[in-house]
């Protein structure tokens, strides 16, 4: 393997410039909801380290993450993200196929042991001796084991190699399972998503070059930067919410005007992530902004704890990890979720004025 | 005469395995096998019609 540059060698060689740069870094320390003050900390590390090595695994995946990470709409965080880390096999962009591609990924876990980086997007299937996902003849199990076993640190992007998402959704036909599971004792960080946002991937990473560390995390192992804020408290259409003025019907008046839609199953209130923050697209939007309720799809078991996508959220279980980051203990948790609902209901009702209103409104909130 | 197995297939979303026959230097024979399943049919049976376009449109992410 070559020799590696460091990673301002490698951005400017690719006609980033240094100004590109002290902005990429000032973007990343904002991510991070770190002070300003570390921005000349996190330029100094990127300017000084060698790249680390990667490899980014493909198990029970639809290759969202990766195209999460990759189909910007212009050169940027993406592009960064490529450079920032030397990715040594990723099977939907490498050239190599069979043979040399295996032999690109067994180097870097003999050569690099301990040093690498394992990325992985997609489940790992445990049923029947793991047969629904092989990769050169092994099982996905199998090569996790000896990949991420030996790695200095995984990095888990998505819902899937977090905790099973999608392919773990009732009745999990294959006994899919998230990387954690499947390789107990690992050093890991999960950044789920549906799929996971790159800027907070490449946060991650930015940060653990430049402190040594990982950042904070929650008790699900998400980075607090991106999991520690719910979105209905930093959601645009909040104040709708406040005032009581919900969307009824896909492209009623209130859909029309951006109102709330929690009627319309909206799980904001429930889900921590960053959405309404750095959004997606550099930044365009994210989906409840689009118009369509929050699936919290950054929640463990998304797909069966909350019930119907398009229900609203009305029976609240007492799982403690859904309604707080961390130490909110479930009593707690139902009583603010309750409260939210009460609060919906009592908005809803000033809102309107005349009986038949008032009629109506009861009516759907007993119907649902 | 030989058997080729090209596993991983790069550069497409999912898994792919091919394996070819090789004789007097031409392909007589060819298979293909996608490697990897996750039962998305069965998952999304007796679930809500509407959110079923949800899951399904997560076979592939491309």
């Amino acid at each position: 393997m070559k020799e590696k540059d460091t990673i301002s060698q490698g951005l400017f060689g690719l006609g980033v410039s240094r100004r590109d740069f002290m902005q990429f870094c000032a973007a990343m320390s904002a991510t991070l909801a770190l002070s300003s003050a570390c921005i000349p900390q996190i330029a100094e590390a990127l300017e000084k380290k060698k790249k680390p090595y990667a490899v980014w695994l493909e198990f029970q995946d639809c290759a969202g993450d990766t195209e999460s990470a990759l189909r910007a709409t212009k050169p940027n965080i993406a592009q960064l993200l490529l450079d920032i880390i030397s990715l040594e096999y990723h099977e939907t962009i490498m050239a190599g196929s069979g043979y040399f591609a295996e032999k690109a990924l067994d180097n870097v876990v003999k050569n690099q042991k301990g040093k690498y980086i394992a990325i992985v997007e997609g489940s790992i299937p445990m049923k029947d001796g793991g047969v629904y996902c092989t990769i050169g003849g092994r099982t996905a199990l199998d090569i996790a084991r000896e990949v991420c076993g030996n790695a200095l640190l995984t990095i888990n992007v998505g819902s899937c190699s977090c905790w099973g998402g999608v392919s773990s959704a009732k009745p999990n036909p294959t006994g899919a399972v998230g990387v954690p599971e499947a390789v107990p004792g690992i050093k890991y960080v999960n950044l789920p998503g549906c799929p996971m946002n790159v800027e907070n991937v490449t946060a991650t990473i930015v940060h653990y070059l430049t402190f040594g560390a990982l950042p904070l995390l929650d008790r699900e192992n998400r980075p607090l930067f991106a999991h520690g804020k719910r979105i209905h408290d930093n959601c645009e259409r909040r104040a709708h919410f406040d005032a009581g003025q919900y969307v009824r019907r896909w492209g009623d008046e209130g859909h029309r005007l951006g109102w709330c839609l929690y009627k319309m199953g909206c799980k904001g209130p429930e889900a921590y992530f960053n959405c309404p923050t750095i959004k997606w697209n550099e930044g365009m939007s994210y989906p409840v902004q689009a118009g369509h309720p929050c699936i919290a799809c950054a929640s463990k078991d998304n797909w069966d704890a909350f019930g119907p996508v398009y229900d609203r959220q009305s029976t609240i279980p007492g799982a403690g990890y859904r309604a707080t980051v961390d130490k909110v203990g479930a009593g707690i948790v139902s009583g603010t979720l309750a409260a939210i609902a009460a609060h919906a209901i009592i908005r809803a009702v000033k809102g309107f004025k005349s009986k038949e209103q008032l009629a109506e409104i009861k009516k759907s909130e007993d119907e649902s | 005469m030989p058997k080729i197995a090209i596993d991983p297939v790069t550069r497409i979303e999912g898994h792919l395995r091919v394996e070819v026959q090789v004789e007097g230097g031409k392909v007589i024979d060819a298979w293909s096998s996608g490697t990897m399943w996750r039962g998305i049919e069965l998952i999304v049976k007796g679930r809500d019609p509407r959110e079923v376009w949800l899951l399904l449109s997560r076979i592939c992410g491309v």
